[in-house]
């Protein structure tokens, strides 16, 4: 770490280079990329007036543009991109250079999103694509291969060779464009779009620049390891950037998705104290104000979301949780809906609305929800889950382990969709496969700490006796441990089982022990105190021994409370 | 970013968060084809043309307004054909379409006759023509300002298309020879940014672009042109697989139509066939629930669960994917997914959908190896209450295989046989005819009378198929046709017409290929030839290294053949213990053929330790079983052997008597080899009898000794037929003995020539004559 913090130290030379990238941003009408930076630097102290960078040098070509470059940059602002371009053309300045062809890109991409509403009909449906991509990539590729183009202009490459799914040599732009301009978060965030797995990550070489420390908490986020994004993160806040609003949030993420809800809850309360007009990612507050079932901070937060921006795909599916928890289903497919039509790419929400219809009981709609969700995202495991969870309750255990399969494929480590094809296999009566799953279930740390539970009951009905106690007794511990009551804890069961097998096995000491706690719940404590007769009885005919009179009591199974089929939106991120 | 423009994306034609392509409610859109069409009609109503040529174009109107959007060329091509007059005038008005201006078009959807003016013309609003007209106008009327200038430049594009690619083999009349040259120079500024993208080919394109810039045919394909491929895909993947597209190609295509509507489930489906087709299960699996998936979102509007609603896609989803499963070898699997199925068909009193689960579970059984009549009967007699034929005699022919495994009399099979060969040709189930053609031959060729499974194989492969003759195809890729072709070579491999079998073999191989799911078949059969051949010829070692590739096809069989070669190699320990082992696995799985050359082979092993009478009971087991099962050409084996014993044993007149009943099957079913060897016994017999001695001579019966020359010239004729030279040797040895004992020395010396060339060709010393048949 010792890197990390020299390379941190600096912290006015990082905020100057903030500045002046945000400036270079702003001119070049990156708005996103403007607003992180800006955000960034509005974490740090303020640099005293005389260390304030100094505007970048202005060159002959400059000044000679500088009356089109301020015509077009004032047209481009109000989205008038081919007068913008129009104005440029022949400008020989990078910026000037840069702002046309993005003019030109964007005025595709907007036709492009005009065209698919007028189309001629199906047949061109999907075949609309942005025309000005060819001309752009011949163009940049003659430029580029000339060694023309900087930081700005390759990464408008770039994204034009993303377009084209042109991948692999879009990484290669995006590489060369970071290393031409660190400090552009947007060509970081584009690559990180193309980085698939940890190898190609460990395979890009980037340059030892600070922003990279960004760069790697944000992939490790994206791939899932959390715990080496949430150290990074940490580092992260301990050099100096603790007030970054961006970095809570990563941070309330991460915690969202290996489902420490109450870290994550904090971090967001925090957030909305800090910036109490944030939109971005206060859809996943919602969803773990759902999660705990918060409804009036939900109700609040949504309603606070709406007199900010209602047309805000966030809002809406703020909206539709918040309708959801209050079991106003159908509103809340409708809201969901909303926010499809803001953003059809909007993963989260396809999923969300599955849920809703799967509750609204329309398996079909449902499926098509997930499905569009999968379309989207194929390694969306809640929309394979949710499949898997639509055709259980469509009564076909096979079909859907299939679903489950899927889903646990892209979350080896989730007990919940362990115990889910647990319980297919035992509908399908694969009790072997069953206790697999539910094994691996518990190992990997199970969240609803039934797994366990339905281990024992598996064994017990196999009338392995000695597995089932050990299971039960691990259960039992699990629940103390975790110190609270769950809801649905069936300790009683368990304790029960424990009290007859310690019978049967002349332990009567542990017997007694388990019957009396029996006698804590009410739905057992008759049957504590039958078997605590029952020992004592043994104990002096012990004494006075004679013909074994026990006859062994009936067992009769509490049957296991269905677990809703929606317990997976508690963790939906 | 990247970002920005994606919060601009606003798509109306959403409601309920799904794409509704057809938001306005048109059905019909019109598109540059439809234009040219609609030319085309407009200049028959407008022109004068002689009777026959409006009767060839009165023909062409329905395929042309029904069928898929064909470019300029072919249109033109096809109108041609009937009238050149009209096609001429319908160039000239798209011509003038396309050069000119959009007002052109626009004037040209002005003057078109409204279907509710003329009431004298074709064109009536009633006629096919007028619907056709009016659905046109309907949808052009709707099209908004964008929307028309949009058709007007895809009109252009496609008239000028044509003309941009010389290979067309259109002759340009030369009254538009100039118009022509002006054209090119339009289309030049059309195509200006392809001519640039062309000569920056220095430029390191990627490969799918390239692709995409030169064929332009890759582009979406409409829903009637889709559907058209599908459903062409599809017919030829199961009638005859070599004219469908490569498994790759076709996965390409097929990604591509998805790509550019994904909501096309069938396209799934068709994936799915296609991945079975390289037995990839992951994606076939993944494309069939897939199918479904989307199927049931399809399906939606109907009743929720009954014969119509999504509820019945369930089932067969279910179904489907038992199915899966079970071509696959997952039985328990397989089992699950049908126990599933059944289920739901229950809870929904589905009987059709039940009894389709029922004829699976019987398949499935009988993949498993157990015994599944009775499960088959059940299914047999449902499905004839349910009016399933092709259910029932599907059942049918399945007892019947059963049957005749089980050694059923053979006049029940036939039979049955017959009655469900009534039930295919009353409902022109082509297929099933084809299988059941296929079984009589299997069954013929397994009782041994090689003439009728030869006259079947022919009648299956000569008949013309019933099916509608689709895309040039005739149906003879199917299993019933590999299975005859399969027979065909191994009943010419027992003639010794290895000419003929090589040719068939090689039919086989194109018409299968090895990638193919029926290519196993042939494979097999080929190997089982090569064998024989090699084992016939005394070729050992190259008949072992075929034992691994037979055992990797067939267990059983390459267990057998690798006890054959042991035997061969005088390696008898090891071939004894194969052998037992082979028994006992056949005896338990009911293999009775295979049981009863196990057992010959067994003999053998006994006559090479001189152990004759420890054959003999070994031998009657065999012919019981052969007669029980009324495997002739066995049987006819077995008595050979039972012959050849006695021989031994020292009773040769009960010998002749017994051959006496097995030569007339042999010499009539028989392979060649088997005669060969029916006469060389024979002779050996007629030898014993007319109480020859090599030593002894001149006081044998010459009458018995005359007769057996001329068998054993009989026999060395079959021999020589199949260059097997072991058992030529013999043959001119015995008639060297022979001929010198009847005095006649110069052919006594020309086959002791014979025999002394042939002893120094093979390497091994020959055995003692007696010790083998």
């Amino acid at each position: 770490m010792a890197a990390l913090c020299t390379e941190f130290g600096d912290l006015v030379q990082i905020k100057k280079q903030l500045i002046s990238v945000i400036l270079l941003c702003k001119e070049r009408g990156l708005l996103h990329s403007a607003k992180w930076a800006s955000e960034l630097a509005f974490a740090l102290d303020p640099l005293p007036k005389d260390e304030l960078p100094p505007s970048p040098p202005f060159t002959e070509e400059d000044a000679q543009d500088l009356d089109a470059l301020t015509l077009a940059k004032s047209y481009f602002d109000l989205k008038e991109y081919d007068r913008a371009a129009y104005f440029l053309k022949g400008c020989c300045s990078q910026k000037a250079y840069f702002l046309y062809m993005y003019s030109r890109y964007l005025s595709g991409e907007k036709k492009k999103d005009d065209e698919t509403v007028d189309s001629l009909g199906p047949l061109e449906k999907g075949q609309v694509r942005n025309e000005a991509l060819r001309e752009l990539r011949v163009e940049l590729s003659k430029k580029h291969i000339a060694g023309e183009l900087d930081g700005f202009t390759l990464y408008l490459y770039g994204v034009v060779l993303r377009k084209l799914d042109l991948l692999k040599e879009a990484v290669e732009v995006f590489v060369e464009a970071i290393h031409a301009l660190p400090l552009h978060w947007g060509s970081w965030l584009e690559l990180s779009n193309l980085v698939t797995n940890i190898e190609m990550l460990k395979s890009l070489s980037l340059p030892d620049c600070w922003i990279k420390d960004f760069f790697m908490a944000h992939m490790y986020t994206e791939l899932q390891m959390i715990k080496e994004a949430l150290q990074k993160y940490q580092n992260l806040m301990e050099a100096g950037f603790s007030k970054s609003t961006y970095i809570i949030s990563q941070i309330a993420v991460a915690y969202h998705n290996i489902r420490d809800i109450d870290q994550a809850l904090a971090l967001f309360n925090e957030l909305r104290e800090q910036d109490p007009f944030r939109i971005d990612n206060m859809d996943t507050f919602s969803n773990l104000l759902y999660v705990k079932s918060m409804k009036p901070e939900l109700s609040y937060l949504a309603h606070n979301l709406v007199e900010i921006d209602k047309y805000r795909v966030e809002t809406c599916c703020v909206i539709g949780n918040y309708y959801s928890l209050r079991s106003q289903h159908e509103k809340a497919a409708l809201y969901f809906q909303r926010a499809l039509k803001l953003n059809p790419r909007c993963l989260g929400a396809w999923t969300l609305m599955g849920h809703e219809y799967m509750e609204m009981k329309n398996t079909s709609a449902a499926i098509q929800a997930y499905r569009h969700a999968i379309e989207v995202n194929k390694r969306d495991y809640r929309a394979w889950y949710g499949l898997g969870q639509t055709y259980e309750i469509l009564k076909m255990p096979f079909y859907c382990l299939y679903y489950y399969r899927k889903a646990h494929q892209l979350r080896p480590n989730d007990s919940r969709m362990l115990v889910a094809l647990g319980e297919s296999y035992e509908k399908l009566s694969q009790q072997v496969e069953a206790k697999k799953c539910y094994w691996r279930a518990y190992s990997v740390g199970d969240v609803e700490k039934m797994a366990l539970l339905k281990l024992a009951k598996l064994h017990e009905q196999l009338n392995e006796y000695d597995d089932a106690a050990q299971c039960y007794m691990l259960y039992i511990q699990d629940i103390f441990s975790c110190g609270e009551q769950l809801e649905h804890a069936e300790v009683s069961t368990a304790l029960r089982y424990l009290g007859q097998h310690y019978f049967k096995n002349k332990l009567y000491d542990e017997a007694s022990l388990c019957a009396q706690r029996c006698c804590d719940y009410n739905d057992a404590r008759e049957e504590g105190k039958a078997l605590l007769r029952q020992i004592s009885l043994v104990r002096d005919q012990i004494e006075t021994p004679s013909a074994d009179l026990f006859a062994p009591l009936s067992n009769n199974n509490t049957p296991v409370r269905r677990v809703s089929p929606l317990n997976l939106i508690s963790f939906t991120p | 970013m990247a970002s920005v423009h994606e919060n601009l994306y606003f798509n109306p034609m959403m409601t309920n968060g799904v794409v509704h392509a057809n938001v306005f409610g048109i059905k019909d859109w019109v598109t540059p084809y439809k234009v040219s069409v609609l030319a085309l009609l407009y200049d028959m109503t407008s022109s004068k043309i002689s009777l026959p040529e409006r009767r060839r174009l009165n023909k062409l109107i329905l395929p042309l307004q029904q069928g898929p959007d064909l470019s300029l060329g072919q249109f033109l091509k096809t109108v041609e054909e009937c009238c050149p007059q009209t096609a001429y005038a319908v160039k000239l008005r798209l011509h003038e379409m396309a050069d000119g201006e959009l007002k052109d078009m626009e004037y040209f959807f002005a003057t078109l006759p409204t279907p509710f003016s003329a009431f004298d013309s074709e064109a009536y609003k009633t006629s096919v023509v007028g619907l056709f007209m009016r659905h046109m106008l309907l949808a052009y009327n709707k099209l908004s300002f964008s929307q028309v200038y949009k058709l007007y430049k895809s009109l252009q594009h496609y008239y000028h298309s044509h003309y941009a690619k010389p290979t067309d083999g259109q002759v340009s009349l030369p009254a538009l020879a100039a118009d022509d040259s002006e054209m090119d120079l339009t289309s030049t500024e059309d195509t200006v940014g392809d001519r640039i993208d062309k000569e920056e080919s220095d430029l390191p394109l990627h490969e799918s672009e390239l692709q995409n810039d030169n064929t332009p045919s890759r582009g979406p394909l409409s829903q009637k042109q889709a559907e058209y491929f599908l459903a062409r895909q599809a017919y030829l993947l199961k009638n005859d697989e070599n004219k469908a597209l490569k498994p790759a190609a076709l996965q390409e295509e097929l990604n591509n139509m998805l790509k550019f509507n994904p909501d096309f489930a069938e396209a799934h489906y068709l994936n799915y066939l296609n991945s079975m087709r390289v037995q990839d299960i992951f994606l076939s699996a993944h494309s069939l629930l897939h199918y479904f998936d989307r199927l049931i979102l399809s399906g939606n509007e109907g009743k929720s669960n009954g014969d119509e609603g999504y509820g019945r896609s369930l089932r067969y989803a279910a179904l489907n994917l038992a199915s899966l499963h079970c071509r696959f070898g997952h039985y328990q699997q397989a089992d699950l997914a049908l126990q599933e199925a059944i289920r739901i068909a229950q809870e929904s009193n589905d009987h059709v959908c039940l009894q389709h689960c029922l004829s699976w579970l019987y398949t499935l059984e009988q993949m498993r190896g157990s015994d599944s009549t009775v499960l088959t009967e059940d299914s047999v007699k449902m499905a004839a209450h349910f009016c399933l034929p092709y259910l029932a005699s599907l059942g049918i022919q399945s007892l019947v295989q059963q049957g005749a495994t089980q050694g059923k009399t053979a006049h029940k099979l036939m039979d049955a046989l017959k009655d469900t060969d009534i039930l295919h040709w009353k409902h022109s189930l082509s297929e099933l005819i084809e299988i059941s053609l296929a079984q009589t031959t299997s069954i013929w060729r397994m009782y041994g009378k090689s003439t009728m499974a030869l006259q079947q194989a022919q009648l299956l492969l000569n008949m013309s198929s019933l099916e509608p003759v689709n895309f040039g195809v005739q149906q003879n890729n199917t299993e019933a046709f590999a299975v005859a072709l399969c027979h065909l070579a191994e009943l010419h491999a027992e003639q010794g017409l290895y000419s003929a079998v090589a040719e068939i073999l090689l039919h086989l191989k194109e018409q299968f290929p090895s990638h193919t799911q029926h290519a196993k078949l042939w494979m097999l059969c080929d190997l089982k030839i090569q064998f024989d051949r090699h084992m016939h010829e005394g070729k050992y070692h190259l008949a072992e290294p075929l034992v691994t590739a037979i055992s990797a096809l067939n267990k059983t069989e390459g267990l057998y053949r690798k006890a054959l070669v042991l035997k061969a190699l005088n390696r008898s320990t090891e071939a004894y213990s194969i052998l037992q082992r082979l028994q006992m696995h056949c005896e338990k799985k009911k293999c009775t053929e295979v049981v009863i050359r196990v057992m010959l082979s067994t003999a053998e092993l006994h006559w090479e330790s001189s152990g004759f009478s420890t054959a003999l009971p070994l031998l009657l087991q065999a012919l019981a079983l052969a007669r029980q099962h009324h495997l002739q050409s066995l049987a006819s084996k077995t008595i050979l052997h039972l012959a050849f014993t006695q021989l031994m044993l020292g009773v040769p007149e009960q010998a002749l008597t017994v051959l006496h009943e097995a030569i007339e099957p042999i010499l009539a079913h028989g392979s060649v080899m088997d005669r060969g060897q029916a006469l060389l016994l024979t002779a050996l017999c007629q030898m014993e009898v007319a109480g020859f001695r090599p030593n002894r001579q001149g006081q044998a019966d010459s009458h018995m000794t005359v007769l057996a020359v001329n068998t054993l010239n009989e026999a060395a004729a079959y021999f020589s037929k199949l260059n097997c030279k072991e058992h030529l040797r013999d043959v001119h040895y015995l008639q060297a003995l022979l001929h010198r004992s009847l005095g006649q020395t110069s052919q006594s010396n020309k086959s002791a020539m014979l025999f002394r060339l042939l002893d120094q060709e093979l390497q091994s010393p020959a055995p003692p004559v007696s010790m083998r048949l």
